[in-house]
């Protein structure tokens, strides 16, 4: 599979550099098709849990941490389990369970069909067309919508303080004094990363449907299990690379 | 390097010039079959000139279309479109050089996801640098001239088979290509269906004829009387001249 999977990136990149001013055109369309369904369909999903993830940890701990006498070290928890890597991971996750799934049946759907036969023969590289839109889409997709939940995380850590009695100008104390400029470029890097591992896996297990439509769900599983193994070992890279 | 098309130019990649005066397709010796000692086929389209090649399913007949756009090489002998083995191409110069073939696949190979509209302006969309409404004149033409107006908005899975194979046609003649090659594309037609779309496949809105090769197991009498030849493939070779 590895092979495999390198002679994908490096087809996809190849077809980067061939892109003409039409092809872009039409790269940008199926691109703001992509990034509506990708992004805009899900905020409302996202927004949700991270409300739902930050108010329990938070309720949690500041029970916790306050038999202790160590409630300052909320924004510990707030800021690295949270916004850090809890956040990061739960919003590739719901792009690969929405997203995810959509590229992979969508590609081998193009496959079984035809289509990029189709494709190809009217001279469009099937790379640029349906995997460059839907890498870009992934991309800017799951880094906004990391900032989404870590927007919508901040504001239910603070309802969640507040219902213990905690100021909202001490719970930004808190939270700012562990909040760094690291945190900005890290979630940048990780929706970058998560996202490009998440249109990668998705579109070469698509791609890579032979016989028939049979395949195609085989083909989402395939898609599905390599994206959340890859974000996973992504995310653990992360803690090992820039902690 | 460009290629005159009404209102702009297709983009066309550098390098790669058809050879003047070469006939659009030549069919060399080519082994449609995979046996040893097996028969060869060989063929010339003329410009101009509507050849059917009528086939079993497994005389190799199948393999015709996709060689002469260069989807799949030769396994000997050689296939020249415009004077230029089209499969020996590299990848980025195959895909510019095929928009110099129109080609209705096997079904019709439209995309599933894009209206009959949207489907028929593709390849103008990406392959030309049309401005925007000189694209939209060019579909709103096609669609008139294939009688796609009331259906133009449909899914290709919303329209009916005949209207689907108009719409694949309409995308296929849609850069004007002196050549058009065309996959069973009667299965399933009336008589009457069969009898106009070959007739728009083999002339140009402005009534110039266009080459036109088309596979297909049978030809009802009323198209036999629209090709200028005939060629019947068996264990992949012919079995009968052109008339």
């Amino acid at each position: 599979m590895l092979g495999g999977l390198a002679r994908f990136v490096s087809r996809t990149a190849r077809a980067a550099t061939r892109l003409t001013r039409a092809g872009r055109w039409v790269m940008l369309r199926v691109l703001i098709n992509q990034i509506r369904f990708t992004a805009l369909q899900a905020m409302g999903l996202v927004a949700f849990l991270a409300a739902i993830l930050a108010f329990l940890v938070i309720s949690q701990s500041i029970h916790q941490l306050g038999r202790f006498g160590a409630v300052n070290n909320l924004g510990t928890i707030m800021v690295v389990a949270v916004i850090r890597e809890l956040g990061p991971l739960l919003t590739a996750l719901i792009v690969v369970s929405r997203s995810g799934t959509a590229i992979a049946a969508e590609m081998a759907t193009n496959r079984v069909m035809g289509e990029v036969t189709a494709l190809e023969a009217m001279g469009i590289d099937p790379y640029i067309y349906l995997v460059l839109p839907r890498m870009l889409g992934a991309i800017i997709s799951v880094a906004t919508l990391m900032v989404v939940f870590d927007a919508v995380a901040l504001a239910s850590g603070y309802v969640a303080a507040a219902t213990s009695g905690m100021s909202y100008n001490r719970f930004m104390v808190i939270v700012l004094r562990t909040l760094s400029a690291k945190d900005v470029w890290l979630t940048l890097a990780k929706g970058i990363f998560f996202g490009s591992a998440v249109a990668t896996f998705c579109s070469y297990h698509g791609l890579a449907v032979k016989a028939g439509p049979t395949e195609i769900p085989q083909a989402v599983t395939r898609g599905v299990v390599s994206s959340i193994v890859a974000i996973f070992i992504l995310s653990a890279l992360f803690v090992a690379v820039a902690t | 390097m460009t290629q005159p098309a009404a209102g702009g130019t297709i983009v066309l990649g550098k390098g790669v010039a058809p050879v003047p005066g070469a006939p659009p397709l030549v069919y060399r010796d080519v082994a449609l079959l995979e046996r040893p000692g097996g028969r060869r086929f060989s063929l010339v389209v003329e410009e101009g000139a509507v050849i059917a090649v009528v086939g079993e399913e497994h005389s190799g007949v199948g393999w015709i279309g996709r060689l002469a756009l260069g989807l799949v090489p030769p396994p000997s002998g050689s296939v020249e479109a415009f004077g230029v083995p089209i499969a020996r191409l590299p990848y980025s110069e195959l895909l510019v050089f095929r928009r110099r073939l129109g080609y209705l696949p096997l079904g019709d190979g439209l995309l599933q996801n894009l209206s009959l509209k949207d489907n028929v302006a593709l390849p103008l969309r990406f392959a030309t640098d049309h401005r925007l409404r000189e694209v939209e004149d060019r579909v709103a033409q096609l669609i008139e001239d294939f009688r796609l107006r009331a259906i133009a908005a449909l899914r290709p899975a919303q329209a009916t088979e005949e209207d689907r194979r108009r719409a694949a046609m309409a995308r296929a003649v849609a850069l004007r290509p002196k050549i058009v090659v065309l996959e069973r594309p009667f299965d399933g037609l009336s008589n009457r269906a069969a009898t106009a779309l070959l007739d728009k496949a083999s002339r140009d809105e402005d009534g110039t004829r266009r080459a036109v090769l088309l596979t297909t197991r049978e030809l009802a009498p009323s198209l036999r009387a629209m090709v200028t030849g005939v060629v019947r493939v068996a264990e992949g070779g012919v079995v009968e001249d052109p008339k």
